[in-house]
């Protein structure tokens, strides 16, 4: 298999860019509460909810966007399924990454300026410096994130609205994924302690991330193995 | 690439685009695919990439299967309305994943077409007009190389002088890298000059498969009184005919050998020729709802047409 750099780098870019802007959105709004208001606690641990909806359409861009382009430039679905499943087995923690980098700079914020880093919910870590904790929970995040964003893209491509229907089930990988790191399962109106105190350690939590991500690879190839290009724009 | 096709059925739930078409095309030529709305030639052609597969019969490009065979589709290109190949963030972009993806990419090539229609790199893809998109589209279709190339109605959008443009570039890069050419449009006249071969299909049969020159050669108009007009005629393919006053011109198809030629001088007769798309009309032409489209008696179509119900999407 030729390896997906291109369709790597073009994410990575576009993922390092947005992650710059959003670390400095989320820095003025820390100095912000720390200026007008009472800081106590981590902001970065807050707006991590955010970059979780960037990789679910991360996921949904693979197939809305790069399936067609990859048939269309004379890939099969073969190819492009088994580059789509490299690129985000590298994606994931290259934006797991970024999320350590954030909390690092965000603690070196903190310890400079005297306030309080402290977690608000439950984490597979304990301290936002647990830097291999904190990789190994967001990681696990991204990749259910992001193959839940490719089976319901996927499902949407093929059966247009029918699509309505892979919806539970790419909520329930998201559920998979949060609740093998024991976090908080987060959706609009939805929000579901799964108790950290039973998440079972990195290995098993490592374990249940990849059985999550290589269950929604598996979901989504059974769609998009032999799926047609539309013949309109969508 | 050779395409060889036989018995293709490509079927759309309950609705059925391609009926049991049949033909052969030789590598190395530049193709007319012709079809009014909904007569299936996107979805042919789309059969023809690997896009979709197909729901019956057997297709062959260089003698091999093309779904989902990799070394096949990698040399195959379909430029499309629906944007597939640049449906992207910008021009750059574009060109950045053909260039990777397109095994024959000519990137000085790619740069020129981008000069000549006036297209720069940092245009974002969405904000481009439609024409400017299809010229997009052409530059990927031509820079790719592929041993088969095809355009389906690639020029919509585009402007008068953008199209010469496409079609100069066309003709001067098929001289200098020879490859299997199919332009599927509706701007018949325009493109007439570039085929080799024209194919006619409606209703998802093939109503026509043959050489341009030798199809229009089989197209004549009669013109003359009407009671001369059809009495020479009589026995003949008439495609259509117009009556004005006693005048009346009529449409034949098929060859008029020269016996028949001086017969109709004698007749005070006028012979003509008539333009491709007449042509085109004339034989596609719902002659009744229930008629079904097909080729003249005396045409030598390669598939065995039969009628379809129609649909756009096809």
């Amino acid at each position: 298999m030729r390896f997906p750099s291109r369709l790597l780098a073009a994410n990575l870019f576009f993922a390092a860019l947005v992650w710059v802007a959003f670390y400095v959105v989320v820095t003025l709004i820390t100095v912000g509460i720390a200026v007008y208001g009472t800081l106590t606690k981590s902001v970065w641990e807050g707006a991590t909810q955010l970059p979780r909806w960037f990789a679910l359409f991360v996921g949904v861009a693979l197939i809305r966007d790069f399936l067609p382009l990859y048939i269309a430039h004379g890939q099969t679905r073969r190819q492009f399924g088994a580059q789509a499943a490299v690129t985000v087995a590298l994606y994931a923690p290259f934006l797991s990454a970024l999320l350590v980098l954030g909390y690092l700079l965000e603690a070196l914020l903190y310890h400079l300026a005297g306030w309080p880093q402290e977690l608000s919910s439950a984490h597979l870590f304990g301290s936002p410096t647990q830097v291999p904790l904190v990789f190994a929970e967001y990681l696990v995040e991204f990749l259910a994130w992001i193959v839940a964003g490719a089976f319901m893209a996927a499902a949407f491509y093929r059966w247009r609205g029918g699509g309505l229907l892979s919806l539970p089930i790419g909520v329930g990988l998201i559920f998979l994924g949060e609740a093998a790191v024991g976090a908080e399962f987060r959706l609009p109106f939805v929000r579901l302690g799964l108790d950290a105190g039973s998440a079972p350690g990195v290995p098993v939590t490592l374990a249940a991330g990849l059985g999550c991500f290589l269950l929604g690879l598996a979901m989504t190839w059974s769609i998009i193995r032999d799926v047609p290009l539309r013949n309109r724009p969508s | 690439m050779k395409i060889e096709v036989n018995g293709l059925r490509v079927d759309y739930h309950d609705v059925r685009a391609i009926d049991g078409m049949t033909f052969s095309l030789d590598a190395g030529k530049i193709y007319g695919l012709l079809g009014r709305n909904g007569s299936g030639k996107t979805t042919l052609l789309s059969v023809l990439a690997g896009f979709r597969r197909e729901s019956g019969g057997t297709v062959r490009v260089g003698g091999r299967p093309v779904f989902e065979n990799p070394e096949v589709t990698r040399e195959v290109c379909l430029i499309g309305d629906a944007g597939e190949t640049i449906d992207i963030d910008k021009v750059e972009d574009a060109i950045y994943f053909a260039e990777w993806l397109r095994p024959h990419w000519d990137a000085a090539y790619a740069e020129e077409l981008l000069d000549r229609f006036g297209l720069e790199r940092k245009m974002s893809v969405k904000a481009l007009s439609k024409g400017k998109r299809s010229a997009l589209g052409v530059v990927v279709g031509l820079a790719g190389r592929s041993p088969l190339t095809m355009f389906d109605e690639s020029y919509l959008g585009m402007d008068a002088p953008s199209r010469y443009v496409f079609y100069d570039a066309l003709l001067a890069d098929f001289m200098e890298h020879p490859r299997t050419v199919i332009l599927s449009t509706h701007l018949i006249e325009e493109v007439g000059s570039l085929l080799e071969e024209v194919m006619i299909i409606d209703r998802g049969g093939l109503v026509l498969h043959e050489e341009s020159q030798t199809m229009l050669s089989r197209g004549t108009s009669v013109t003359g009184p009407a009671d001369r007009v059809e009495a020479f005629t009589g026995g003949l393919t008439v495609l259509n005919t117009r009556r004005l006053g006693s005048t009346a011109s009529a449409t034949v198809y098929g060859d008029l050998d020269d016996a028949r030629r001086r017969q109709a001088r004698e007749a005070g007769l006028e012979l003509g020729p008539i333009a491709m798309q007449d042509l085109f009309a004339y034989l596609t032409e719902p002659a009744g709802d229930a008629a079904p489209a097909g080729p003249p008696a005396d045409v030598p179509a390669e598939g065995t047409p039969s009628a379809t119900p129609s649909g756009d999407a096809r």
